[in-house]
């Protein structure tokens, strides 16, 4: 489970790392074409639009694993750890339950049924591009499970949501 | 959809459809739908009705078309474009000059014979096409008069994203920005692009008329807009209220055409009112510029038939 | 089930059941929307609905601009730009009072105006200003806070893509009209931070700042922090000119940056991967709130909610103030879920010929309007501006909200004042001609 969550960590650092600097290939080389060749690019918005949401939906799932995503916890910290527990327990779930029922539910039906269905400007299909969501979807569910599993661990010592100091985090 | 089909069919309770709209509610479209609504809902007593959701509240037109084949809305006005998507043959309807008037694009484009397989083949995309509407003449406004195509020299007009659009605009003597809608007001008020190009309803509603002033009439697009049903509506009203349905249809694809005349100069004067000019443009030199985008874009042999039928439906 | 008022309390009662739990926002408002999707729908066209929204709501060329802004800030603070900057900036306004906090306002307003976009904006000065503003000392809380609330002043400032939906959903109210009513309103917005701060920094005497370097000192610094204002120059000036659209100005920003740092010798080329990184991080999670959010929207419409809204609350009165005040506070209500976008497109077709029929003109109302929503962007707890201040300023939200409470009662209080003095709005496009 570690070492799998250690490559999943590798793999999505690199996706999005790589999707984000093609992001900002692609406005630049909009600019240049309609700039300096006088012969503006018509699939380059586009491109843009699509590489954003990818990375954009990669980026909160890297968000969740390092439970980076904003929560009003102010309320629950002041819960006794046992308490705290329970409300943690109830939280990842309410997480799960949009994720998997939008996301990984909602996305593989909108994937199957526009997977022939072709884009004006893209060489790939309608389908191809919502790919991300049920991708995003299951790497999502699969750190909700493991912070399940910490939250139900003997080791848990309270609510640990977005950090005090989230430099640490990033490191 | 399903939210409508709470009710059991032929139980004679009432049923409320969605319609999907991107446009706002005083649109040509828009005021033959809620005219054909009434005229349903006392046809049928009471039975059945339209609702409008005008101004994309249920999202863009692709969004729309998704939601129609899955049955969460029951109608909407999609552009033809966009349906190229699902059929690629659909190009053919959508060319450059192919139309010489709204009156001849309506009678090509809802007669059975000429596209009738076209629409069917939506079918297996859960897309039922009920008819075509007549969704106004582009021409091009920028910020001089466009009379020929030397004129555009050097001039990056915003078009529809697709690569017949942007090929069109390259043959036509200038350069393609595909560019959202949204942005194309302050694009063409600092500069970024020269222009842009729609009918005058949409030219005088977006308030491109501020600033993009000169309208040419290069009458290069004439494209068309279809009334969709999603097939699980439609498949649940029984014969009588589908041929009662398309009846009305026809009645509103003649108001739509008369609707859109009546705007089209109501449009005109309040632009011209706000310091807009419209001028006068060779169309026929633009045409046999665009002309060879024809014979590149209709490529299978249905796209042929459907083309030669247009050709020769001209008057 | 599928009853607006069953909907509406589905809604508003999950999203404060699930807040309190602790959920993140986003899901907050996600969760309780997909469930009334469901209910209106059906399972599976209630699932591939709300993904469509979601998808949608994340798919619009503006929002690029969001983790460009955040990444260029990235590479200047890594790079040395934002140093020679923040130089500038104390000899420039060293010896004004909480001095650093009046040229974030500034800064917000100056960079509102091109991008309007304000999570862009907040985003851009956020991340420059907030090492300067923690090197002279300043409460890195009440620093985001200022940010935060400066932001949206671009959002009235022209030009301004949210009054051009509103005109696109007002069915062709003048866009220049508009754009000419939002000047006053938007510098009145940025002049209420500023009052926020000057009052401040009166309780804060330890910001009283520096004396005065002399004319040498000041020249090499503005010398050193030249190559550093080319960056604004170029992404600016590029917009202005019509090199650009404010969201490929975000891109060019990132390239000057990091071609300065690289000149400078700052960045090097293996630190970049973990700049990238944050930036995409910080951003994805602002705009994912914007995505879920149209999910709500998208529920709103269908059931016809505000309908259900207009038709209890207008019923029952004639006056033109009680029916003004109930709209505003309706919008600011609303606002906090929803983002601007879908706000007004939901709401103009019904709340604005209530209005117009009370004789309010349609400029007038759209400003109202999006000063209004403006407020609600950097409403607590759903606010993307507020996340994404927060982020870029590395502090949490608690003491922020907290330190927002006067920048929002100072800007609810302009609110009113724009509603019921419609001259502030209506006085520049009148002088223009563009309205009677
Ligand atoms: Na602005
Ligand atoms: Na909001």
């Amino acid at each position: 489970m570690t070492t799998f969550r250690h490559w999943l960590d590798r793999v999505l650092r690199v996706l999005c790392i790589a999707l984000f600097a093609i992001l900002v290939l692609l406005v630049v080389w909009q600019v240049f074409t309609r700039l300096v060749l006088n012969a503006p690019s018509a699939w380059s918005e586009e491109a843009a639009r699509y590489t954003f949401v990818w990375v954009s939906l990669l980026g909160i799932a890297i968000a969740v694993g390092e439970k980076a995503d904003v929560v009003m916890d102010f309320l629950v910290e002041k819960l006794p750890v046992s308490l705290q527990r329970v409300a943690d327990v109830l939280a990842y779930l309410c997480v799960l339950a949009f994720v998997s029922y939008v996301m990984i539910y909602g996305g593989f039906l909108q994937v199957v049924a526009s997977w022939t269905a072709t884009n004006a400007l893209l060489p790939l299909t309608a389908g191809q591009l919502y790919l991300v969501v049920p991708i995003a979807g299951i790497i999502i569910s699969f750190y909700l499970i493991l912070h399940i599993v910490h939250a139900l661990s003997p080791g848990y010592t309270g609510r640990e949501g977005f950090t005090e100091n989230p430099e640490a985090a990033t490191a | 959809g399903e939210a409508a089909g709470e009710s059991d069919e032929g139980s004679g309770e009432k049923r409320v459809f969605k319609v999907a709209f991107n446009q706002n509610a005083a649109h040509p479209q828009a005021q033959a739908i809620l005219a054909l609504s009434d005229e349903l809902e006392a046809q049928t007593d009471g039975q059945y009705s339209l609702e409008l959701y005008p101004d994309a509240t249920l999202g863009t037109q692709e969004a729309t078309i998704e939601q129609i084949q899955s049955g969460t809305i029951d109608f909407a006005f999609v552009a033809g474009s966009l349906l190229e998507s699902f059929s690629s043959d659909v190009a053919v309807v959508n060319l450059p000059y192919i139309y010489e008037s709204p009156e001849h694009q309506m009678e090509v484009l809802n007669d059975d014979a000429i596209v009738g397989d076209l629409y069917d083949s939506l079918l297996e995309d859960d897309i039922k096409v009920l008819a075509a509407a007549h969704a106004g003449v582009r021409n091009m406004y920028t910020d001089k008069p466009i009379e020929s195509p030397d004129d555009l020299a050097g001039y990056k007009i915003r078009v529809i994203g697709s690569d017949t659009n942007v090929r069109m605009m390259e043959l036509m003597g200038g350069s393609a920005a595909p560019m959202a809608m949204g942005e194309v007001y302050t694009a063409i008020q600092s500069g970024v692009i020269d222009g842009a190009e729609n009918n005058e309803v949409t030219y005088f509603d977006v308030s491109h008329y501020e600033v993009a002033p000169f309208y040419s009439a290069t009458k290069h697009l004439m494209l068309p807009d279809f009334f969709i049903a999603s097939p699980k509506t439609w498949d649940s009203l029984d014969e009588e209220t589908r041929e009662l349905f398309e009846e009305l249809l026809d009645g509103a694809v003649e108001d739509v055409l008369h609707n859109f005349a009546v705007a089209a100069e109501e449009a005109q004067e309040k632009a011209e009112d706000g310091g807009a000019e419209f001028v006068d443009a060779d169309a026929e030199a633009f045409r046999e510029a665009v002309l060879p985008l024809h014979e590149e874009v209709v490529t299978t042999s249905a796209m042929e038939e459907i083309y030669d039928a247009i050709e020769s439906a001209r008057g | 089930m599928t009853d607006p008022l069953v909907l509406s309390g589905i809604l508003i009662g999950g999203l404060v059941l699930l807040l309190a739990l602790g959920v993140p926002v986003s899901i907050a408002i996600g969760l309780p929307s997909a469930v009334c999707m469901l209910l209106l729908a059906g399972f599976e066209n209630g699932a591939i609905t709300s993904m469509q929204q979601m998808f949608r709501g994340a798919n619009t060329f503006v929002l690029v601009a969001v983790p460009f802004f955040v990444l260029a800030g990235a590479i200047m603070n890594t790079g040395g730009i934002a140093e020679r900057l923040i130089n500038l900036a104390r000899v420039m306004v060293g010896r004004t009072p909480a001095g650093l906090l009046h040229t974030n306002v500034i800064a917000n307003a100056i960079f509102g105006t091109v991008s309007g976009s304000a999570v862009a904006t907040a985003a851009a000065v956020g991340s420059t200003m907030t090492p300067m503003l923690k090197k002279e000392g300043y409460d890195p809380a009440m620093s985001a806070a200022t940010n935060v609330s400066a932001a949206p002043s671009g959002m009235l400032i022209p030009p301004s893509n949210t009054l051009i939906i509103y005109s696109l959903a007002a069915g062709g109210t003048s866009i220049g009209a508009l754009f000419l009513a939002g000047y006053i309103p938007g510098i009145l917005w940025a002049l209420g931070c500023s009052a926020v701060v000057f009052f401040y920094a009166r309780r804060h005497p330890e910001l009283r700042g520096n004396a005065f370097p002399g004319w040498r000192t000041a020249f090499v610094v503005f010398l050193r922090a030249l190559p550093s204002l080319g960056l604004i120059v170029v992404a600016i000036g590029g917009i202005i000119a019509g090199f650009f659209t404010p969201t490929e100005g975000s891109a060019i920003a990132v390239v000057y940056a990091l071609v300065l740092s690289m000149i400078y010798r700052t960045v090097r080329v293996r630190d970049l991967p973990g700049i990238l990184y944050d930036a995409c991080r910080t951003s994805a999670i602002a705009i994912f709130l914007i995505a879920v959010s149209s999910i709500m929207g998208y529920v709103m419409t269908y059931a016809r909610i505000p309908q259900l809204i207009a038709e209890t609350l207008f019923g029952w009165t004639d006056s033109k103030v009680v029916v003004l005040l109930i709209m505003m506070v309706v919008l600011l209500l609303i606002g906090i879920p929803l983002d601007p976008t879908p706000a007004i497109l939901i709401f103009v077709p019904i709340f604005l010929p209530i209005a117009v029929s009370y004789g309010i003109d349609p400029v007038h109302f759209g400003i109202m309007m999006v000063f209004n929503l403006a407020i609600a962007v950097i409403s607590p707890p759903s606010a993307p501006v507020l996340f994404v201040g927060t982020q870029v300023a590395k502090v949490r939200l608690e003491p922020v909200i907290r330190r927002m409470v006067p920048f929002l009662v100072v800007l609810v209080i302009l609110l009113f004042v724009i509603v019921f003095v419609p001259d502030l709005s209506l006085w520049l496009p009148r002088l223009a001609g563009l309205i009677n």
